[in-house]
């Protein structure tokens, strides 16, 4: 049995693959593409907010944001500027596609241009320890926890419960429809990109304090998420978090166990799990 | 108040649509009979702008204002509302959910809520479903909703394709009394029909297409007696 730490560690993890993925999937349901540069805006936020606090010197919530809504800016320009015009049926998935990976290293090359390729750290912003008896955590990793739960139960309470959120589904449900009835398919593609990068941006402005901020801390996190997305069976947002939950504790106690092949590891069992259930876990969308 | 002039409609390089002319004035119950492709649906999604009209071939006009190139939500709010073949709930969604988001363009809280009573009132079965998810519900109860969801628009016009599609004889009967009731309230009503008895019944007026062309047109009561309509259409 590894070491509580080691659980926590994982838990950690998981907090970031469920955000992630849980904005690649809702990305997904409504532009039916798989944004291959989430990475990128995960490192965006982490990047935003360092300067935020660092140079700044704004408060770290308020930081986390500013993270947010400007990552969120940077997506829904994205989808109107270039997604927009090369996700169209006539041209197949291969564009589209081929432009999001192209945005992965135009992404990352405009970061070491703009902020170096050495790695930066932020301080902990809270610092101290929850010293439980058996184990202890630290605040700070406390905060990650509960900050993931509070964005979850806000996507929760936008989805269901609120007019925008209803749209959101029904386009992703029967977009033919949703334009006949005024809710303009152009747009909720916008909206729904910017709230996706928001969510990578704040799980990588949460992750700020704890892991090396550098223009490529994105690509790990896109490539587990991913896994996350495929595990939980793509198209569902349970199975995204479901995925997510399962994959960053994989992950950890996996790396924990044997060091060096941890990754090999992880990607035969991620394989086992589809020869098992090639549709993943939720296949069938549960949108 | 809508008025179709000459237009085009091409699925790639086919017309769909030729040369169709159409007038449908304020309180009028039209309706537009064919045979399957015969491109009465396209008529009806080119009106709603999810076709295009073919760009210097003909033009759209609603209230004296082109709307052909405009793109559907913006013609949905200018009052033109289409209850799509195939009902097309949000099949997740509760029906409750599907009525409110009919009502998606309304902003007025109160009035949508009156809306909604008076919908119930027209559709009593609808209201031990409300929370029932759009796929539960039977073939008429989805088109019930499906109309229903249309209403809950305050539609000026109100367009319906193939609404009689794979109902039982009893509730096409129960399905033509609804529209009546929804044209005697004064909505202007644009009704495509595989099913020509049914629309020649409801409406004052109607337009027979074939080949996407307009072969035939006049008041219901001279086409019930047309013979070639009589022959082609109602299998006599």
């Amino acid at each position: 049995m590894p070491p509580a730490a080691i659980w926590m560690d994982g838990l950690i993890q998981s907090c970031i693959y469920m955000t992630m993925a849980f904005g690649m999937v809702l990305v997904f349901s409504i532009l039916g593409i798989l944004n291959w540069a989430h990475g990128q805006f995960y490192m965006f936020g982490g990047i935003v907010v360092y300067y935020a606090v660092a140079a700044a010197g704004i408060p770290f919530p308020i930081s986390l944001l500013i993270s947010a809504v400007a990552v969120g800016v940077l997506g829904m320009l994205v989808e109107k500027l270039i997604i927009e015009r090369v996700n169209v049926p006539i041209y197949g998935p291969l564009y589209v596609g081929v432009a999001t990976i192209s945005l992965i290293f135009f992404f990352e090359g405009a970061a070491s241009m703009l902020f170096g390729m050495q790695d930066k750290g932020l301080s902990m912003v809270y610092p101290g320890v929850l010293d439980l008896g058996v184990f202890s955590v630290s605040y700070q990793k406390i905060g990650v926890v509960i900050f993931t739960v509070i964005v979850m139960v806000a996507m929760y309470i936008v989805l269901n419960l609120t007019k925008i959120g209803l749209a959101i589904r029904a386009v992703s449900q029967e977009p033919v429809a949703a334009n006949l009835y005024g809710i303009s398919v152009k747009r909720i593609s916008v909206i729904v990109m910017g709230i996706g990068c928001a969510m990578a941006a704040m799980a990588g402005s949460i992750m700020a304090p704890i892991y090396p901020v550098n223009p490529f801390m994105g690509r790990i996190p896109m490539i587990m998420s991913l896994l996350a997305i495929v595990i939980g069976g793509i198209g569902s947002l349970t199975g995204a978090i479901v995925g997510g939950l399962i994959l960053g504790f994989l992950n950890s106690v996996i790396a924990y166990k044997i060091s060096y092949f941890s990754e090999v590891v992880l990607f035969i069992l991620v394989i086992l799990i589809l020869l098992v259930r090639p549709q993943g876990l939720f296949g069938a969308s549960l949108k | 108040m809508l008025e179709l002039k000459n237009i085009w409609v091409y699925y790639d390089k086919n017309p769909a649509v030729r040369d169709l002319s159409l007038t449908v004035n304020k309180g009028d119950f039209v309706t537009i009979l064919g045979a399957n492709g015969a491109g009465k649906s396209t008529t009806l999604n080119a009106i709603c702008g999810v076709v295009k009209v073919k760009k210097g071939k003909g033009e759209i006009f609603f209230k004296g204002k082109k709307i052909n190139g405009l793109r559907p939500p913006k013609i949905a709010a200018m009052g033109i509302i289409q209850v799509p073949e195939g009902r097309k709930l949000w099949p997740l969604l509760t029906v409750q959910e599907n009525l409110k988001l009919g009502a998606y363009l309304q902003k007025d809280r109160q009035k949508m809520k009156q809306n909604m009573e008076k919908v119930l009132t027209l559709f009593p079965d609808l209201k031990d479903k409300l929370h029932a998810k759009g796929r539960m519900l039977s073939g008429g109860q989805q088109q019930m909703a499906a109309i229903a969801r249309g209403l809950m628009a305050d539609p000026e016009v109100l367009l319906f394709d193939e609404p009689s599609l794979g109902l039982s004889p009893l509730l096409r009967q129960h399905l033509a009394e609804i529209i009546k009731e929804i044209s005697q309230h004064g909505t202007t009503i644009v009704l495509v029909e595989q099913n020509a008895r049914l629309g020649l019944m409801l409406a004052s007026y109607g337009y027979v297409i074939e080949n996407g062309e307009l072969k035939l047109q006049g008041k219901t009561s001279d086409l019930l007696k047309d013979e070639n309509v009589k022959k082609a259409y109602l299998g006599v």
